[in-house]
């Protein structure tokens, strides 16, 4: 079989993969963009003490591999087993699937909320004093003038990690699950054709590209308020030009 | 004047930063209809006063009572902090540096505190935002983003986003001082005519001529006190501190 023939024939075990790629990637960005916000709040403003637990849990993810954290996950419950079937835990802790989800979540939510932090300080203190002194409280402070600048601000560094977190979900091939690396491997290890990992490669090029330019795009519509007026019509224009 | 007449009044106003005593006891009235001009050597107290009176800083001690209901602040502390949103919904603020939303437009800054703390329907809101922004010249501008204005421009926005409030009185902390001196002529000739429409206005500000044409009362800040009061007139023909008379000849 030649390397066409082989696509030809198992390209829906690929599709397969990719789907639960897309997943496990979507599920936990989403998961972790829910939690980030509340947390990068108590990064930014909570007392050394109230953040002590948060900055050890951050440090912790951020200096160990994510491979150990899933291991340490998948392995790691299997010796909890007896505790955790006390607290009917064990049912969700013996499907891999949760246990890379958990993982992958635990990991880029300590990311997100870092780079989340980051834009969080970045906002000007003058535009919340502003907001201060309109009286308004401070739940819409966060959410009318403090979260819309975090969030322009932290855009090109959260689009980074969510890239960096598809591929890092190609570790959970290695606890069984099939995802387009765990399926190229279990193709191959039918058809001994090392091409199918060049498949594989371009797959997960796909992917970032197109998430790089949808990112792309909505950057430039948050960003319609610093672009001088004549790059704004042409951010128009492109953004337009692209629905059609 | 009847009591009814005072909006605003600080009592024995005192703030600390750390060991520093920037101010050392202040007390200021301010009537309905009055305009007091705050002046003072930079490093006097006079734009942290201000901030006080909108609890943007928070004394150390003292009492801001507004419409007669007073906050007393013990220990940095302001007794009743519940007062304050409401106190900040009805005293407008202009800022040196503009402060506007940079990611909104001119009339959404504008809309903003109507819809979101007033709670006012968006279509009125609008109405409003766009008369307000006509009353100081910029309604064609309204769509622009910050960015897209200069100084003067951004200067008078805040201005309309203050009165979208419709403040019982504004303050303004040296809302010149940031702008180009050909820019300075459009802000000043808008805080003119609210002037003379009888607003409720303290203005921290280093304008001579504005203290001297427009303001109704005159205060001189010094090391954290105020060193001399009174109407323009007196203080600026008849200056009776050393400190003032000093103060005015550098200018």
């Amino acid at each position: 079989m030649d390397s066409l023939e082989i696509i030809i024939k198992y390209w829906p075990k690929l599709l397969d993969g990719t789907l639960m790629t897309l997943k496990l990637t979507f599920l936990s960005v989403l998961i972790a963009a829910i939690i980030s916000p509340f947390l990068s709040l108590t990064r930014a403003n909570a007392s050394p003490i109230a953040q002590a637990p948060l900055r050890l849990y951050i440090s912790f993810i951020r200096g160990t591999p994510i491979l150990a954290q899933l291991f340490l996950v998948y392995y790691g419950s299997g010796q909890f087993r007896l505790i955790l079937q006390e607290w009917g835990l064990w049912g969700f802790f013996r499907d891999p699937f949760n246990c890379a989800l958990l993982t992958f979540v635990l990991n880029t939510t300590a990311y997100q909320t870092e780079i989340l932090r980051g834009g969080v300080m970045g906002v000007n203190r003058g535009e919340i004093e502003a907001g201060k002194a309109l009286g308004m409280n401070k739940l819409r402070i966060l959410q009318r003038i403090v979260f819309p600048h975090a969030y322009r601000i932290a855009w090109p560094a959260l689009g980074n990690e969510i890239i960096l977190m598809m591929k890092a979900s190609a570790l959970a091939s290695v606890v069984t699950i099939f995802d387009i690396l765990g399926r190229t491997r279990q193709i191959f290890s039918r058809t001994f054709d090392f091409s199918i990992y060049l498949w594989a490669a371009i797959l997960y090029l796909c992917i970032t590209a197109i998430f790089v330019l949808i990112w792309r795009q909505a950057e430039l519509r948050l960003n319609k308020h610093i672009m001088p007026s004549d790059h704004l019509i042409v951010a128009d224009d492109h953004l337009s030009a692209h629905k059609k | 004047m009847s009591k009814a007449d005072l909006i605003l009044e600080a009592n024995d106003i005192y703030k600390s930063f750390g060991t520093v005593e920037v101010l050392k006891g202040i007390s200021l009235e301010a009537k309905n209809h009055e305009v007091i001009s705050i002046l003072g050597a930079s490093g006097s107290g006079k734009s942290t006063f201000l901030r006080c009176l909108n609890f943007l800083e928070i004394p150390t001690s003292g009492t801001i009572a507004f419409h007669g209901e007073p906050v007393n602040i013990v220990n940095g502390k302001p007794v009743n902090p519940k007062h304050i949103e409401a106190i900040r919904s009805r005293l407008g603020m202009v800022f040196q540096q503009f402060n506007l939303w940079t990611h909104r437009t001119a009339i959404e800054n504008v809309m903003e505190g109507p819809i979101y703390v007033k709670k006012m329907a968006k279509n009125l809101a609008r109405e409003k935002a766009e008369s307000l922004l006509e009353r100081v010249g910029l309604k064609d501008r309204m769509h622009m983003y910050p960015s897209q204005l200069s100084g003067g421009q951004q200067q008078r926005v805040a201005i309309a986003r203050a009165l979208a409030m419709e403040p019982d009185a504004i303050l303004f902390d040296e809302p010149t001082s940031a702008l180009d001196p050909e820019l300075v002529g459009e802000v000043l000739k808008v805080m003119q005519s609210l002037a003379a429409e009888g607003r409720t206005m303290i203005v921290v500000t280093h304008e001579m001529a504005f203290a001297r044409d427009v303001s109704s009362k005159v205060v001189f800040f010094h090391a954290g006190k105020i060193a001399e009061q009174g109407t323009p007139d007196e203080m600026f023909k008849n200056p009776k501190t050393e400190v003032f008379q000093k103060f005015i000849s550098n200018i």
